[in-house]
């Protein structure tokens, strides 16, 4: 990384922000997700299956305590901020996980780059490179990069259940960040299917273990750059677009339920959320 | 290096390798991350594999989740002989691909550390490693030497082959003592459907509802068949958005998605039906005419009387009555926060007339689906049957006794002295994968196959309106040399009964016969003896057919839930032993990533806590993570407190599912077990245990904990990560109702 790489990649970020393209990279995919809040239950089947698929280690009751949990997808709840008896209205759930930002915080505090933009609109975690400086998850807002602080090797997969661990990927050792990555092993294997039958990848090729576990499919996964994708055709529905936070003084309708978890802060997340509904005549 | 040169690292080695020179390099350490060139960075990273490694292609094979009684189907992924991965099954009509926290972890269950991997069988006063000759030497002994009515069979719920196998033992060894058991049923639910509609277990359809109103039923996470539920509430919100009301004093997954959360006071929940219904009828909103006495009857739950008992406001109960009339279909359910009472089987008859005066019997509650095929169907498994064998215990009933999917040491109240009245019984068998606390004081122990390795069928109780018959087959070897299936076992012990299993040399085999002679009913037309339907059934995982559907005829009546009054005194609180999706009844306490996954509600891991509302807990000065005794007439336990909104003043909830005794070493000495100290209360018409009408007497010891939980913030302080919108402007913009 060097100053003027920098300097012109920050520079090319700014023209481009304008434009339709926004942002400095050449993309052959933007993959993004579209998450209804209204039929996500909070069951944590999501939060689970990645365990399954990620080869996520369970830290046990301590380190949960200083919050040194692994969990890379997570179901946040909230209750509604009001004085009441009880909360009338049920919780708030919501799937927690790396937005994948256009615009990311985390990469440029990298001191090594080991946390860059793939061509495929992710943010990438290079374990090897990683020297666990932990600037990019001191920088992310959403709070989903999770540092090994230990090795967990021996502690959470004792024999035989290390034999469950997904080869396609590394089990990631003490001083490393690591991260949601929207599961890029099941992206290669989808890109090679297609390569070698000789077509381009379609809608479906690829689903992420979240989505494909969610007993509501609340999960929607795609390309966002494919125009026909059904996550393109949500963020369309609810006008979301990608690029930089423009301020909406009112909704053109109501049924338009799509956001972006902190896109004031202009970080462009590949996530958007469709707003939960509670029936307030009920 | 080679700047100005315009070629790129991929397509220079591949040069390369055209060259022959591949080879040549493979050895030399060149920084394989980075190139600048042009001017441009990139940087490839190990995440994604370089162009030459080839992903390993994972093979999916169809099977049958075991982790709850459900029946959803699985595609397992295997590599190298390992199963790896556990999915839904898109084939399997009931949960159409999707699967639960449960399912996930069914590979946990499997490669668990803690498995018992031996024979043992208990010499003097430990159980010693013994080989399965000697083992099954012993058991044939004991088991044609018993005389039929002394033997009795403990099981958690069964179906298909393995249930008629445990019915050919019990009929060879001349006994009838079949006790099927699960503290997480739906048992009342079903008498009460059997005897006011005709059918025990209804379709119910959420996705055709307008509005649903579940008194406890815990539909999205522990009721009936979750994922198939969960799939079918996705419809229920989405196009015309169905409006969910939840009454029950302890916030369940379910009455946390829901519109309206209504803690009535635990054990009213019978009345507030009936003063709903009330409301109905007198205002002429019922969609099924109501005989006068009826309404006569209902006219004595007059809104104010309601509004004592319950504890609701009025004004909500007249809310919640006109939303069954404006936004209808309604559809009412019922579950174990209401039913869980010595007088459950009323309360439950006191919502399903709502059903009926609301007109859903037919329209949202549509007829049973069932295979037909009565010897494969579900033997679900209730606690009236943990009843019946515990008084057999204590009356010395039984010499011999098989124990095979359930644990009643740690599962069953204390009071009913499963444990003592275990010391009278002579021989007592455990079939299992674990060591668990019953297996432990077992005279001997059969080490089973995980449901990975084993071969099964299974008939879901519920199936959603489908007819389904689910087969599970191994995804790989099995892990151990000595562990065994449970099939395999019984026909094992069946050719020492009866000559006629000698042709079977295991399930398989067994099995492999029996689908063969399936009647053309049954395999939906197609030839079971040909072999092409033995592999699409091991291809497609399931075998659906045309059902018998059964019929509904409703039956109006007004349940004498009479007046409860246990909540009435102000020094005791209602303990609520609330099940969870995750630990269920304990059973999957031993994996690890479900301990570590945060409960739906109060976000606690690895431990047990105590629910209390602020209000409760300041009244004794207690605050998060303070230590609490909590003790009923039949024990005591203690563990942390955790505050929450969420439960009524007048309720404590301790989940049910830690505090194992034994069980391996993520479970061991985890938590309370808050199923121990239940009063031996039971339903006075089904004999099912009453697992909310046990009063606690809450004291604060002087130790405390930190409780630990997933995040700091309960609220959004303003940040609007959740973002809700209210359903009224939606339906204006849709110009609906």
């Amino acid at each position: 990384m060097s100053l003027s790489n920098i300097l012109d990649n920050l520079s090319r970020f700014r023209q481009d922000a304008e434009s339709e393209r926004y942002g400095h990279h050449d993309y052959e995919h933007r993959f993004g997700m579209a998450i209804d809040l209204d039929i996500c239950i909070g069951c944590n089947a999501c939060s689970t299956a990645c365990y399954a698929e990620n080869n996520l280690p369970v830290v046990g009751k301590d380190y949960f305590e200083q919050g040194q949990a692994m969990h890379w997808m997570r179901i946040e709840r909230y209750w509604d901020d009001e004085e009441l008896e009880h909360p009338e209205r049920g919780a708030s759930f919501i799937p927690m996980m790396c937005q994948q930002c256009g615009a990311a915080t985390c990469e440029p505090v990298c001191p090594v780059a080991a946390t860059y933009h793939t061509p495929d609109g992710l943010n990438a975690q290079v374990y090897n490179r990683c020297i666990g400086s932990r600037y990019c998850s001191n920088n992310c807002p959403f709070r989903v990069r999770y540092f090994n602080f230990w090795s967990f090797y021996e502690s959470s997969w004792p024999e035989p259940l290390n034999q469950q661990l997904n080869p396609d990927l590394s089990v990631r050792d003490k001083g490393v960040m690591e991260k949601c990555t929207f599961c890029i092993q099941r992206i290669r294997v989808a890109k090679d299917s297609a390569a070698r039958e000789e077509r381009n990848m379609i809608d479906g090729d690829v689903i992420t273990a979240c989505a494909q576990a969610c007993p509501t499919n609340a999960i929607v996964f795609g390309d966002t750059m494919d125009p026909t994708s059904q996550v393109s055709l949500a963020w369309k529905k609810h006008e979301v677009k990608r690029g930089p936070y423009t301020h909406k003084e009112a909704k053109s309708d109501e049924e338009i339920r799509g956001y972006r978890v902190f896109d004031e802060l202009n970080v462009d997340p590949s996530v958007m959320y469709l707003e939960r509904v509670r029936d307030s005549e009920v | 290096m080679m700047k100005g040169v315009k070629v790129n690292r991929r397509s220079f080695l591949k040069m390369l390798g055209w060259g022959g020179a591949g080879t040549a390099l493979a050895g030399c350490d060149m920084p394989t991350t980075v190139t600048l060139e042009e001017g441009k960075e990139e940087v490839v990273s190990y995440l994604s594999p370089e162009e030459y490694v080839i992903p390993g292609v994972g093979v999916w094979y169809a099977s049958t989740c075991t982790q709850c009684d459900a029946g959803c189907g699985l595609h397992g992924r295997v590599r190298e002989g390992r199963a790896l991965k556990l999915e839904g099954n898109p084939d399997s009509p009931l949960n159409n691909g999707k699967s639960c926290m449960m399912g996930q972890s069914g590979v946990q269950t499997h490669y668990n550390p803690d498995r018992v991997t031996s024979p043992m069988m208990r010499k003097g006063n430990s159980l010693q490693a013994v080989s399965w000759d000697e083992a099954m030497a012993e058991l044939g002994k004991q088991v044609s030497s018993v005389s039929g009515d002394r033997f009795a069979f403990v099981s958690g719920s069964l179906s298909g082959h393995q249930s008629v196998l445990t019915s050919e033992l019990l009929s060879k060894v001349g006994s009838k003592n079949h006790f099927a058991y699960e503290t997480i049923n739906t048992s009342i639910w079903q008498a009460v459907s059997k005897d006011l509609l005709g059918d025990a277990m209804p379709v119910i359809r959420y996705d055709k509802a307008g509005v649903i109103l579940s008194f406890g039923a815990d539909f999205l996470a522990t009721w009936m068949s979750p994922v198939h539920n969960a799939g079918e509430y996705a419809k229920f919100r989405q196009g015309e958005r169905g409006v969910l009301v939840q009454v029950e004093p302890k916030m369940t997954l379910t009455g946390g998605n829901a519109d309206l959360w209504v803690p009535a006071a635990p054990g009213t929940e019978g009345v507030l039906a009936l003063g709903i219904a009330n409301i109905i009828v007198s205002r002429g909103w019922n969609k099924v005419d109501v005989p006068a006495s009826v309404k006569t009857e209902l006219a004595q739950y007059d809104l104010n009387k309601v509004e004592k008992i319950t504890g609701i406001q009025g004004s909500k109960i007249k809310r919640i009555a006109s939303l069954l009339s404006e936004r209808g279909p309604a559809l009412v359910l019922a579950g174990e926060s209401t039913v869980g009472q010595a007088k459950g089987y009323e309360a439950a008859s006191a919502v399903m007339l709502l059903n009926i005066i609301m007109g859903s019997v037919g329209t949202t509650i549509e007829p049973s689906v069932s295979f037909p095929e009565n010897a494969l169907a579900a033997k679900q498994g209730n606690t009236s049957s943990l009843k019946a064998f515990a008084q057999g215990l204590s009356d010395s009933k039984y010499d011999v006794v098989f124990f095979y999917n359930s644990n009643p040491i740690y599962s069953a109240p204390e009071a009913l002295g499963v444990e003592s009245g275990l010391d009278k019984v002579k021989f007592k068998v455990a079939l299992t994968m674990f060591p668990d606390e019953t297996a432990l004081k077992a005279d001997l122990v059969l080490p089973l196959n995980s449901a990975i390795e084993d071969w099964g069928t299974h008939v879901a109780a519920y199936q959603g309106g489908s007819a389904t018959m689910s087969l599970q087959q191994p995804l790989m070897e099995p892990l151990y040399k000595e562990t065994k299936g449970f099939g395999d076992i019984m026909i094992a012990l069946l050719s020492k009964l009866d000559e006629g299993y000698k042709q079977f040399p295991d399930y398989y085999a067994y099995l492999r016969t029996s689908v063969k002679n399936m009647p053309a009913e049954l395999t939906g037309g197609a030839l079971a003896s040909d072999e092409s339907f033995w592999n699409g059934l091991l291809q497609k995982g399931v075998l659906k057919t045309t059902g018998v559907t059964g019929s509904l005829t409703a039956t109006l009546a007004v349940a004498k839930v009479g007046t409860p009054t246990d909540h009435l005194d102000q020094t005791s609180l209602t303990l609520i032993p609330s099940a969870r999706l995750g630990l269920w009844d304990g059973r999957h306490a031993n994996i690890p990533w479900l301990q570590e996954a945060p409960d739906q509600i109060s976000k606690v891991v690895w431990d047990s806590w105590a629910e209390m509302h602020p209000h409760t807990a300041a009244e004794m000065n207690l605050k998060n993570g303070d230590i609490v005794k909590i003790e009923s007439k039949s024990g005591s336990i203690e563990t942390q407190v955790a505050i929450t909104k969420a439960i009524h003043r007048g309720a404590i909830s301790v989940p049910m599912g830690q505090g194992h005794k034994e069980y391996g070493r993520y479970a061991k000495q985890t938590g309370a077990n808050s199923l121990s100290i239940l009063d031996p209360v039971f339903d006075h018409k089904t004999g099912e245990l009453a697992t909310h009408a046990t009063q606690v007497k809450v004291s604060k010891t002087r130790k405390n904990q930190i409780l630990i939980k997933m995040g700091g913030s309960d609220v959004q302080m303003g940040r609007s990560f959740v973002r809700t919108v209210s359903a009224d402007q939606l339906r204006r913009t849709e110009g609906g109702a």
